[in-house]
């Protein structure tokens, strides 16, 4: 029960990327439009869920 | 409070206790009956939610209009078991039994909102109705609607005190465990689900046929059958915590909470029958002084 614990205080992380990169991925692919900087779209959609579910994380908050 | 001081409060005057029965008598005639539109609003809903998926990605359905249906039966998912968890459906210890904890499990599924924790947070709201550190549904508080959708949304968000886990923390039910555990499987596996449906190329469905509708019904359902009837939650006692009102956009749009103090006066009288309820007891309610905002 603690190893849940302790997975649900990084929940933001997790949906960051487990749900935030492909969804930013397949809605750029849907939309024909090209990930910036050379990266692919995974790529982007990984640095994008990263970043937003770590600053989540650490403010507590996602608005 | 002393023996003394007991012995000298007043009790109900007689007028008091003529109004009371003749409320507890018209109550009578709604209660007994298992109310089956609920069951069939609470087992077709889901059925109807989980057709959506195959529907879509069979391409049958569009997705638009798949998020639309989502979001009605995730908007609408939440009654039935509300009705199951004050045991309208069948009592226990009774031959339906199974039957009312069905529908109450199974309703709230798409919403993510495991049965037993609705159940023993529900009974702190009712028993602390608009107290701001016992009812789990005071973080719905808001001068405006405006205000009680912003709340609600900053409530959900992951470093806020969830209501519910405080309240399920405070709890003594011993179903208590059993409800955290539960609580905590629905959880991961609706998370575990947008996360499988998202790497297996599904993102944008996953997002509008599930996530978006239930944040959506979220804020719906807590704006209709916690702000609005409770509003501006500052009162206390029977007759004054929940109020009879008129919703700008009907009983049917409002979820029939306009009659949601039926269900605080009366909670095992089936959702349906509140508004007749209500229309054969206003007398007697405004008699003992309910807030009635235009009903």
């Amino acid at each position: 029960m603690n190893l849940v614990a302790k997975a649900f205080e990084w929940g933001p992380l997790w949906f960051g990327v487990g749900f935030i990169a492909p969804l930013v991925a397949q809605s750029l692919d849907a939309s024909g439009v090209s990930a910036p900087l050379g990266l692919s779209g995974i790529q982007f959609g990984l640095a994008i869920g990263v970043v937003m579910g770590t600053v989540a994380k650490l403010r507590g908050s996602w608005i | 409070m002393s023996r003394a001081s007991a012995a000298e409060a007043p009790g109900p005057s007689a007028r008091e206790r003529e109004l009371l029965r003749r409320e507890v008598e018209i109550s009578r005639k709604y209660l007994g009956r298992v109310p089956w539109e609920m069951v069939a609003w609470g087992l077709g809903n889901f059925a109807l939610w989980l057709s959506i998926w195959p529907l879509t990605f069979a391409g049958m359905l569009p997705l638009w209009a798949g998020f639309l249906l989502s979001t009605l039966c995730i908007t609408l998912s939440y009654l039935p078991s509300h009705e199951a968890q004050h045991s309208i459906i069948a009592s226990r210890g009774t031959k339906l039994r199974w039957l009312n904890e069905l529908v109450g499990h199974v309703s709230t599924i798409p919403l993510v909102l495991p049965y037993r924790l609705a159940w023993i947070t529900h009974r702190q709201h009712h028993a602390h109705t608009n107290d701001p550190d016992l009812d789990p549904d005071y973080g719905n508080k808001g001068d405006t609607w405006r205000q009680s959708v912003w709340n609600g949304l900053k409530a959900r968000q992951p470093g806020a005190d969830s209501a519910y886990k405080v309240a399920l923390q405070r709890s003594d039910d011993p179903d208590a465990d059993r409800a955290r555990a539960e609580a905590i499987a629905l959880n991961v596996g609706y998370y575990a689900a947008l996360t499988a449906l998202a790497w297996s190329g599904y993102a944008i469905e996953a997002a509008l046929l599930w996530w978006l509708p239930r944040q959506l019904g979220l804020t719906y359902i807590q704006l209709f059958l916690s702000w609005a009837p409770h509003h501006p939650m500052e009162e206390h006692g029977r007759y004054r915590d929940t109020r009879a009102w008129r919703s700008p956009v009907g009983t049917i749009a409002s979820l029939g909470m306009e009659y949601h103090l039926i269900h605080h006066l009366h909670p095992r009288i089936p959702l349906v029958d509140t508004g007749r309820a209500y229309r054969e007891m206003r007398d007697v309610l405004l008699e003992r002084g309910i807030r009635n905002d235009g009903l």
